[in-house]
């Protein structure tokens, strides 16, 4: 082999190490589909994908964070639903105050939508970094709670009658051809990038998942910055639950059951290690885009969704069996 | 602590926690038959007795894996498919070669899909090293969709009665037959976890893979046995539910997966692994069944009753958190 031929080859798989396979094969999923059934390069339809991917990605985003600092959100699924609910029961209730302007009713609504999720994300962070309970039962613990609460306010009855405004605008409109939770999503993600490649709060995060007895006895707050992440969770599971709630145009307390296993595949999809401490937005971003694209597809190629299940589920295994593999290999090569 | 507060403080710590559980559970049951004398009426507890020896399996399948510090997300669909998969064996096999070996093959079936889902989670956990969440994450979903695929999402009606007798209705010396079932597997459980190599091999997995793997024993081997008999432990109350039901649901075990890691984790067994014994399925079982159906016959609203559940989750785990930071 000539030193040419070795050097590029090592570019090549540096460039594999930094991006991985995901973008390949994502490319790969979208070149095929298209060709195979060209409806998928519809504008309707690729804003359809765009805007799933947009969901999962600011629901996953919450997960990343949470499972960088060494734990899971298996609370997020419920905070939507608990979101949809006082949300919608809060517009129903304002307009029915005889509160005339549907501004002042959405965004009263909105805001009431938020603070339960933050409060299930400050109790999650709360019994996690200060009680040191297991994340795992902490999050299924506050999942149950609030989906059984949501469904016992509505009885199991979806909520409607809320403000075109929120419901048409809100759910339905565009900016510029895309729909508003395209936009929600690349805040999210901007914001996200700069604080893990620029921002002090980013280092700390990666630093308390990969080792957090080292970051306190460096003289980190631990306890802050995982309580941070359940809080910021929430907050992006929040989000999700508003916007969804207002796609499907009612309160319902079945909302998001899917969101919670969904957000961990992405997450785990986009290279999240689960012992915490790596983890990038722009791949949890690329994963969630690759999920879309992937439901898409099996539905458009009329995959019947009980197949969709076990897709995912075998994608899932394929993307970690392959990381662990990569690790290994790593490991044998140092 | 003082000197003098230790000798009463040694003997209430060492019996305090093994007297908790017990107490919480009689407490529970007064408490209901209080307000709803049906409580302890012989139906009801015959139903307490046939319930909470089949939610004891599947907190038992987990209580295997949390030992090696593990999980076993996949329970629920393994009951699913195990539901499903041996009905269509028993309807498929019964008009053509009778209702015997149709009831054989059928919880045959059962037994194997349950060894297979074991297998397929023990491997990708002990030889591909791959975390436990996810695998069984990602085998939950797959069996899951496997279940609705093959019956369409449909229940299977027409199981022989003889089959809901021979595993739910019948009673011997008053037992009835899942608490007999429930009680062997229990006692070889209890054998091989405190009795044989593999259960210490196992509590020592999850106290710390390295000393495992220090020691000598082929860790891989028994962490994939653990997963074996996690898989194999659900498939029986797959088949045990079933006969309760009459019928093959591919839903049956979607609420199970939460609860049965509730059950054992309130029983007594730490998701930091290495600790938890066969009293942790039983009594977290029985404290979870007798809420639940104390609840039911208290006519409190559906939606509320896993908030109660939540709840008890959250303190059950806190304690353990105490415990182990006392430690």
């Amino acid at each position: 082999m000539t030193a040419q031929a070795a050097l590029s080859e090592s570019r090549a798989s540096k460039l594999m190490k930094t991006i991985g396979i995901l973008p390949f094969v994502l490319v790969l999923t979208c070149v095929l589909l298209a060709l195979y059934e060209p409806r998928f390069l519809r504008t309707s339809n690729l804003i359809n994908v765009l805007r799933n991917a947009s969901f999962l990605t600011i629901i996953s985003a919450g997960q990343m964070l949470v499972i960088i600092v060494g734990g899971f959100d298996i609370s997020v699924g419920a905070i939507v639903a608990l979101t949809s609910v006082s949300s919608a029961l809060s517009m129903v209730g304002l307009s029915s105050m005889g509160i005339e302007s549907a501004g002042v009713i959405v965004a009263l609504g909105c805001l009431m939508g938020l603070i339960p999720a933050l409060m299930v994300g400050i109790a999650n962070g709360f019994l996690v970094s200060v009680l040191k309970i297991s994340p795992f039962m902490v999050t299924i613990g506050t999942m149950t709670i609030a989906a059984g609460i949501a469904g016992y306010v509505t009885g199991g009855t979806p909520i409607y009658d809320m403000p075109e405004l929120f419901t048409r605008e809100i759910g339905r409109g565009k900016v510029f051809g895309l729909p508003y939770i395209v936009y929600a999503a690349a805040i999210v993600l901007a914001v996200l990038w700069y604080m893990q490649n620029q921002t002090r709060l980013g280092r700390y995060f990666y630093a308390v998942g990969g080792n957090e007895k080292a970051s306190r006895l460096s003289g980190l707050n631990t306890r802050k910055y995982i309580w941070l992440a359940y809080v910021l969770s929430a907050l992006l599971a929040g989000i999700v639950g508003l916007f969804l709630t207002a796609r499907v145009g009612s309160g319902e307390a079945t909302l998001g059951s899917n969101l919670m296993l969904e957000s961990i595949s992405v997450a785990v999809i986009g290279g999240v290690a689960l012992k915490g401490g790596v983890g990038r937005i722009q791949m949890v971003a690329l994963s969630a885009l690759f999920l879309a694209v992937l439901s898409n597809g099996m539905s458009l190629a009329r995959i019947d969704s009980k197949y969709h299940i076990i897709i995912i589920g075998l994608v899932i295994v394929i993307a970690v069996a392959a990381e662990s593999f990569r690790e290994s290999r790593r490991s044998n090569h140092v | 602590m003082s000197d003098q507060a230790q000798p009463s403080g040694i003997d209430l710590r060492a019996v305090g926690p093994h007297l908790l559980l017990p107490l919480a559970i009689v407490g529970v049951v007064v408490l209901f038959a209080l307000l709803q004398p049906a409580m302890l009426s012989g139906d009801n507890i015959v139903n307490i007795m046939k319930q909470s020896s089949l939610f004891f399996f599947v907190a038992c399948a987990q209580l295997v894996v949390i030992i090696t510090r593990g999980f076993d997300l996949s329970v629920g669909a393994n009951v699913s498919l195990v539901s499903v998969a041996s009905s269509m064996v028993m309807t498929a096999v019964m008009p053509l070669y009778g209702t015997g070996l149709g009831i054989a093959l059928g919880v045959g079936t059962g037994l194997l899909i349950g060894l297979v889902i074991g297998a397929v989670n023990g491997v990708l956990v002990a030889y591909g090293r791959i975390n436990p969440f996810i695998v069984t994450l990602a085998t939950m979903s797959i069996f899951t969709g496997v279940a609705t695929t093959i019956s369409g999402g449909f229940p299977i009606f027409n199981l022989p009665e003889a089959f809901s007798y021979a595993f739910n209705q019948m009673i011997i010396l008053m037992l009835p037959i899942p608490l007999i079932i429930a009680g062997l597997v229990a006692y070889a459980m209890h054998f091989s976890l405190t009795r044989t190599v593999h259960g210490r091999v196992l509590y020592v997995l999850g106290d710390s893979n390295e000393v495992a793997h220090v020691a000598g024993r082929r860790v891989k081997e028994h962490l994939f046995l653990a997963y074996v008999t996690s898989g194999v432990l659900a498939s029986i109350a797959g088949l045990l539910m079933t006969a309760q039901t009459g019928s093959g649901e591919p839903n049956l075990g979607t609420s199970l997966v939460l609860n049965s890691i509730a059950a054992a984790v309130i029983g007594g067994a730490s998701l930091r692994g290495g600790s938890g014994g066969i009293s942790a399925p039983i009594y977290g079982a029985l404290l979870i069944v007798c809420l639940s159906i104390g609840m039911n016959l208290q006519q409190i609203n559906g939606s509320l009753q896993p908030v109660v559940i939540g709840a008890i989750l959250i303190f059950g785990a806190a304690l353990d958190a105490i415990k182990t930071k006392a430690r």
